[in-house]
């Protein structure tokens, strides 16, 4: 009853979780048994002469925490809390450096709140894993407007059986078949199993055009094997894949059985101005000039999938498939203007688009590697005069150069594949800082267009090299250690390890390549080839080198952070200002804050961890 | 300052010409020794709202206290009571208090309250911010009601902070003794002063703050009248 009248508490404690958590009644009963009390600075935190256990919430003043050492831990300010309990959990000595104001509650008083309120039971119960998931929801909850269509899975998008023919069926029988059926595609299926997949446009192009006689079998012309999906995939990852391959059409299989058939336009008809449409665009561009007002859209894109409820994951794969999209266009109007390859070649894009993390305001990153036959002197100028088309029209699309000349059109980045792997034996195996830091770029290169088995050659050579120098790993370990997250939040600034404060925190660098230097460097190191940090990840948990708490840990935090980044830019955008990645603590709410807190607690710990194993960075690493 | 016998004594003496009741009650009670350690001292911290500034005259509009035991802040037992007042709130009153006529016409009569807040106060030291208008308002409060004298030990956190200041060789500065300057001197959050129990908790904060301010064991008398 008193507590109607201590709005000075009340309004404070609404705004700090967990109690933020609680209804009004609630949130008065909890002010009800509260105490107040005053320690000077210099005491020791929490004070120790208290009978029962007590939360405390900071109202007003600063404490230390620091290690054995009397390195700096960490810093609280107004608005954090303490439960007892966290104390006894260990870590370290936590010590007033200014006076403080404390409200207290009694822990056994706290306990019987969490049975009462299940949010305020999961603030504190879930693992940071879980938290992390419930707290993206939030994130993009701001600027939420619509249910996502695109995290359906494919199951709910099959319509009908899909239309069937054995392998040995005539072309002509086939194309009858299609037809009457009024489908655009259809599966080859022998003893219940998918062999191939036929569409109109084979038909047309492997049969009419090239006088192919439409009474051989269908298995002449059909594409074998082609790349299926699970029904349960989301109707997003089904658009990337057909997008990526530049086909229309997608077979849907659940564990060897045949379900059913998913098409660009199933999908589309779900979501107008998407990627897959875009890239649909970009791939029937005939003239590079006008490729520039396409990508345009692509902030667009990027603000319709964050209202959307996409994941950053999403988002970034989204973008990265529409400069997969350009660069592959851009390869074929530039072959269309100087003749057709010499030799065999692979373009491959490194950096976030090789990881498929790019964001709409990527600098481009590219390399060519040449067949083996390539000759300079007979080559040389028509591959420079290519790659120089492409990167000038990538930087006219809004993928700036690269500042670090990491493009194809530097000769040093386009070579024929024997002198990439004999250059990488050498770096790999001679590395120093700079040249890791160099090498980083190439660590992390997928194919766009061209050869896939010059890119595999390269790939696995890599691997190879990377795996058995466990030099080259601990410097790449050194180098990620340039980059450590901050300690957290005190008041509205950034607290950085030196115990220094700062403004804002470049998300980027202290937050999101750690957690991608973190994936390579483990991915590495287990000789696995994929490049993303989420595969990555996953890969390392079934290679057995990474636990599956800590791989979902660091792709939660991944997803956070991204998400957390997306918003800031578009935010940015929709202000009129450029986007950079500079976040203001003071624009974050306390819960994300506190999450964000956590998600740098659990990248320290995995830098840390990573630097005892390859002993870099020091003994304070 | 409660002359010879000290104030256990005067008290002692009011008692026995006290009428039957909660006069009486609260007279019964002895008051802290002046030697205890402060921290084992129950205090309540106590804001008067009035409707001027001479307790003979004047009214009070609204009673707001918080009790502080063993240097803690006890927010259960904080009160807000508005009284119901004889003649009409005068204007200016009315805004500073934010109480209006209305709200006064359905506060509870001086007795009850005085009633209830003397129960509390029982074995208990005051402590507000400048002491003179609590000690002078309750003491006509008692007149006027058991028509007999009361004695309420106090600290005044206007005082402690006045000799802080003296400690320091400084002379306070213009408006610094203000409750809410010297809160914002001490680190204190700002408050914003919207009534009598606001102010109170205002100043068993500040309380709290002035004495844990002073190094080594604190005594009581030296919180009373300090030097």
């Amino acid at each position: 009853m008193s507590s109607v009248e201590l709005l000075e508490i009340r309004d404070f404690l609404a705004e700090v979780p967990p109690f933020s958590l609680l209804e009004d009644d609630a949130l008065g009963h909890i002010v009800d048994d509260m105490t107040i009390r005053y320690l000077r600075r210099g005491n020791a935190f929490p004070p120790e002469d208290e009978a029962e256990a007590q939360c405390y919430v900071l109202r007003k003043g600063a404490v230390e925490e620091r290690d054995d050492d009397n390195l700096l831990l960490a810093k609280y300010a107004e608005g954090d809390v303490f439960d007892a309990a966290e104390f006894a959990a260990g870590g370290g000595q936590f010590r007033a450096v200014e006076d403080l104001l404390l409200y207290c509650l009694p822990s056994e008083r706290l306990r019987a709140c969490r049975r009462e309120v299940p949010e305020v039971d999961a603030f504190f119960r879930r693992t940071l894993g879980e938290r992390l998931r419930h707290a993206r929801h939030r994130v993009a909850d701001r600027v939420l407007f619509r249910p996502n269509l695109m995290s359906m899975p494919l199951s709910s998008f099959i319509t009908r059986h899909p239309v069937t023919a054995p392998p040995g069926a005539s072309i002509r029988e086939v194309a009858g078949l299609m037809g009457n059926q009024a489908t655009a595609a259809m599966l080859v299926v022998e003893d219940g199993r998918l062999r191939g997949i036929v569409t109109d446009r084979d038909l047309r192009a492997r049969c009419l055009a090239t006088g192919h006689s439409p009474e051989l079998p269908i298995a002449s012309i059909m594409t074998a094997d082609p790349r299926t999906l699970g029904p349960e995939h989301p109707a997003f990852e089904a658009l990337m894949v057909m997008t990526r391959r530049g086909i229309d059409h997608l077979p849907v299989v659940d564990n060897g059985e045949i379900r059913g058939l998913v098409s660009t336009r199933d999908l589309l008809r779900w979501q107008s101005a998407n990627a897959a449409h875009l890239a649909m665009l970009i791939r029937s561009c005939d003239d590079a000039g006008e490729l520039p007002a396409l990508s345009a859209e692509l902030s667009e894109l990027e603000i319709q999938m964050l209202a959307g409820g996409a994941t950053a994951g999403q988002i970034g794969q989204a973008i990265s498939s529409i400069a997969d999209a350009l660069a592959s266009r851009l390869l074929e109007l530039g072959q269309a203007r100087l003749g057709p390859a010499p030799v065999a070649f692979a373009w491959l894009a490194g950096g976030s688009q090789g990881r498929q993390e790019q964001s709409t305001h990527s600098d481009q990153d590219n390399a060519l590697i040449l067949a083996d036959d390539y000759d300079e002197h007979e080559h040389g100028a028509y591959f420079e005069a290519l790659a120089r088309f492409v990167n000038d029209a990538l930087n006219d699309c809004g993928f700036r150069y690269c500042p670090g000349e990491i493009m194809a059109s530097n000769p040093k980045w386009r070579q024929p594949l024997s002198v990439w792997q004999d250059g990488f034996r050498v770096w790999i195996r001679h590395t120093d800082e700079t040249l890791a830091k160099v090498l980083v770029n190439f660590l992390d290169l997928r194919l766009v267009a061209g050869a896939p088995e010059l890119q595999q050659a390269m790939a696995q050579h890599v691997v190879a090299e990377c795996r058995h120098s466990e030099r080259f790993l601990a410097q790449l370990v050194e180098n990620m250690l340039a980059n450590r997250p901050p300690l957290g939040f005190f008041r509205n600034l950034v607290l950085i390890a030196s115990g220094e404060h700062a403004k804002t925190f470049d998300i980027k660098t202290r937050g999101i390549i750690p957690i991608v230097d973190l994936a390579r460097v483990q991915a590495l190191a287990a000789g696995i080839t994929e490049v993303g940090t989420v595969r990555r990840l996953h890969a390392c948990v079934a290679a057995r080198v990474l636990s599956e708490e800590a791989a979902s840990e660091l792709e939660e935090a991944h997803e956070f952070l991204g998400l957390l980044r997306i918003r800031h830019q578009v935010e940015q955008l929709r202000d009129g200002q450029a986007p950079d990645n500079f976040i203001d603590p003071e624009r974050l709410t306390s819960l994300e804050r506190k999450h964000l807190k956590d998600v740098f607690a659990v990248v320290g710990d995995m830098q840390r961890t990573l630097a005892v194993r390859y002993s870099a960075g020091g003994v304070s690493a | 300052m409660f002359g010879l016998f000290g104030p256990d004594a005067r008290r002692r003496r009011l008692l026995r010409k006290a009428p039957e009741g909660p006069l009486r009650d609260y007279l019964s009670v002895a008051f802290p020794a002046r030697r205890s350690d402060w921290r084992e001292v129950p205090f309540v911290a106590l804001d008067l709202e009035t409707t001027g500034g001479d307790p003979g005259r004047d009214e009070i509009v609204s009673f707001g206290w918080v009790c502080i035991d063993r240097a803690r802040i006890v927010l259960s037992s904080a009160r807000h009571r508005v009284l119901r007042l004889s003649g009409d709130m005068s204007p200016t009153s009315a805004v500073i208090h934010n109480i209006t006529d209305d709200e006064s016409a359905a506060g509870a009569p001086l007795e009850t309250v005085l009633s209830e807040f003397l129960g509390v106060l029982a074995g208990r030291v005051m402590v507000a911010h400048y002491t003179p208008t609590e000690v002078g308002f309750v003491a006509a409060a008692s007149r006027r009601v058991y028509g007999a004298e009361i004695l309420t030990p106090a600290i005044d956190t206007l005082t402690l902070a006045t000799a802080a200041a003296r400690r320091e060789h400084r002379r306070p500065a213009r408006g610094e003794l203000r409750l809410a300057n010297l809160r914002r001197r001490y680190g204190l959050p700002r408050y914003p002063a919207h009534n009598a129990l606001s102010d109170a908790l205002s100043a068993a904060e500040l309380f709290l703050a002035l004495a844990s301010e002073r190094r080594g064991p604190i005594e009581l008398g030296m919180l009373m009248s300090p030097a």
